[in-house]
């Protein structure tokens, strides 16, 4: 129990949130909504993460938590260039189009 | 009063997160994303960790999803382009094993993710922004100066990724 | 909680929201009458005695007009962005202690919205979510300038950004909290008697380059390219009219009322001032005055630099916030952990 809100509500949420990312990231066809959606995973790990910290009293999860966080920051700037240089090349977000090794 | 805003929070990150997924849109998905993680923020300050939630809304929800909305609007994609499905086959079998995946998932963690004999967590006992702020710089310092140096390393990258080749 | 405790509760949240707009309406004409006496000219004398009546009579106007609305633009995010810029400017004044302490029905009501454990970052969250209202401003009026103008003004607001939290990283660091009321309460006292220990005289660098920052998020002159009203037509607001426009006008004015609070509370002591402990409703409403005080005297600042200084170039701009001010903040940051340790050592 974290106050109120007991553990296995804060992990149903991070488990459903994950569950949307997922379906997200394998479903869709645009790189832009892929991206998201990752990023939406990495958030749902946040939350477990941090609902684990609370209820067992310790720092750990928030320091977990501001570290994914930094990361997240430079995978996303990172992803997004490589997004931006194959947008150049190729002129569409639509991964099946993507599938050639050189253009 | 803090399930009333758990519950509702929880609701709404759920349903924005989910209008990200299925928007044709990919500006109104960055802006579904964006409510969906400050409704994330509230229920990190209920979890007792105020400033992980101000974090996320100045980091994640403040500079990496504004990075995305500008990759988009320089990059002006509107719309999603429209096309048949070439596979529809893989959407039914994907959409079925997340759906097994999910159900599976949310099963264990109800009945067995909390650990047993735990004692409940108050607002006094729970880990101050001191000592968090402590804990970065003496016990997590390595894995802190090291992500100076990822920081660096993506900010090079990106910048090298981007910028047009010169060809002599 | 009891019903006192609730009235308590929503007056010291909803006041601020309700007064601050009402306080934008004779700032209007305080802007108007100081840039006419700068530009040498009479300025709004005709309307009510001393023009005064000129701001109500503006407003009176745009709710009057028509709203015209581009047919190509984004509807939802048309309408969405100026609420947007309302809420992240008046949001922003919640955690900003604008008195001492008043004693009601035998409890303390510390004279702020919400005395939060993260005050000042709560701050820069808010101001990081008014970079969407600018963005979106642009974007969904489908018009290349406001385009333009949305993305240069929220690449400069996140750039100004990075400078203003480093800067205030100075003043938490002395402090040593984040909350706003701890901040105040470690700039008591003088030095030699009659020097204020507010943290502009040891970190005044760390105060200019705050400020500066600061009229660059408010997107004021100098820095005020992105609604540049002879380059851009008017940027990301092109393409409002009447009661929209107004309330990005109002969102403009709002936040830089509530930059200069920040400022005074930061490095100035807020509405505190060396040797005044208020007791009682009288010290109260000292309190409240010597706040307003040095808010209006910072936003005075404001009027006047805009009408004195000319615009920067953006480029100019974006190079002076990277390669200028956030180093500069950095070693602001040394200095005031240097000026710590000293402390601490003695």
């Amino acid at each position: 129990m974290i106050g109120k809100i007991p553990l296995a509500d804060v992990l149903v949420v991070s488990a459903a949130l994950f569950a949307i990312g997922l379906a997200g990231a394998l479903l869709r066809r645009t790189a832009i909504v892929i991206f998201l959606s990752i990023e939406l995973m990495m958030n749902a790990a946040n939350l477990a993460l941090l609902g684990y910290g609370a209820a067992l009293g310790t720092v750990d999860g928030q320091i977990a938590v501001f570290f994914v966080i930094a990361i997240a920051a430079a995978e996303a700037s990172v992803g997004l260039a490589i997004f931006v240089a194959l947008f150049r090349h190729t002129e569409t977000i639509d991964v099946n189009k993507i599938n050639l090794l050189k253009w | 009063m803090e399930r009333i805003v758990f519950d509702a929070a929880a609701t709404i990150a759920l349903v924005f997160a989910a209008l990200m997924v299925l928007s044709r849109n990919p500006v109104k998905s960055v802006l579904a994303l964006v409510v969906s993680f400050f409704f994330l923020a509230v229920i990190y300050v209920l979890l007792f960790a105020p400033f992980i939630a101000a974090i996320q809304v100045i980091v994640y929800a403040g500079a990496i999803l504004v990075l995305f909305l500008f990759v988009l609007m320089l990059l002006n994609i509107r719309h999603e382009g429209s096309g048949k499905d070439p596979r529809p086959i893989q959407r039914i079998v994907g959409g079925g094993a997340i759906l097994v995946f999910t159900i599976v998932l949310v099963a264990l963690l109800s009945k067995h993710g909390t650990p047993p004999g735990l004692p409940p967590a108050s607002e006094a006992a729970a880990p101050h922004i001191g000592d968090v702020a402590r804990a970065v710089y003496s016990d997590f310092l390595l894995p802190f100066e090291a992500l100076s140096v990822l920081l660096l390393a993506a900010l090079v990258g990106a910048f090298v990724l981007v910028s047009k080749e010169h060809r002599p | 909680m009891n019903l006192i405790d609730w009235v308590i509760l929503v007056a010291r949240v909803a006041l601020p929201a309700m007064i601050l707009p009402a306080i934008v309406i004779p700032l209007v004409w305080y802007e108007r009458r100081v840039a006419a006496f700068i530009q040498d000219r009479p300025g709004p004398n005709r309307v009510g005695p001393f023009g005064l009546l000129q701001s109500p009579a503006d407003i009176l106007k745009l709710f009057m007009k028509e709203e015209v609305i581009p047919s190509q633009s984004d509807r939802f995010l048309f309408y969405l962005a100026p609420g947007l810029a309302v809420f992240s400017a008046l949001a922003t004044f919640a955690v900003i202690p604008y008195g001492g302490t008043l004693t009601i029905a035998g409890k303390d009501v510390p004279l702020l919205g919400a005395d939060i454990s993260i005050g000042v970052l709560y701050v820069f969250a808010m101001t990081s979510l008014s970079v969407y209202a600018l963005v979106l401003a642009g974007w969904s009026s489908n018009n290349k300038f406001s385009l333009m103008g949305g993305i240069r003004s929220s690449a400069q607001l996140i750039s100004y950004e990075l400078a203003m939290t480093t800067a205030a990283g100075g003043v938490i660091l002395s402090a040593g909290s984040f909350k706003l009321a701890d901040i105040i309460a470690a700039q008591q006292g003088t030095w030699l008697g009659f020097i204020p220990r507010w943290n502009v005289f040891p970190q005044i660098l760390g105060f200019l380059i705050f400020f500066i920052a600061t009229f660059a998020e408010t997107n004021r002159l100098p820095f005020d390219l992105p609604e540049a009203e002879a380059e851009l037509v008017a940027g990301y607001h092109t393409e409002y009219s009447a009661m929209h426009f107004g309330s990005f006008f109002l969102a403009e004015y709002v936040n830089v009322i509530v930059s200069s609070a920040l400022t005074a509370t930061l490095y100035l002591g807020g509405w505190s001032l060396p040797g005044f402990h208020p007791h009682g409703v009288l010290g109260v409403l000292l309190s409240l005055l010597v706040f307003a005080a040095k808010t209006g005297f910072l936003v005075s600042v404001f009027v006047w630099v805009r009408w004195t200084l000319p615009r920067f170039r953006y480029d100019q701009l974006m190079a002076l916030g990277w390669k200028v001010f956030l180093p500069l903040a950095l070693v602001n940051l040394f200095w005031a952990a240097a000026l710590e340790m000293w402390k601490a050592a003695r």
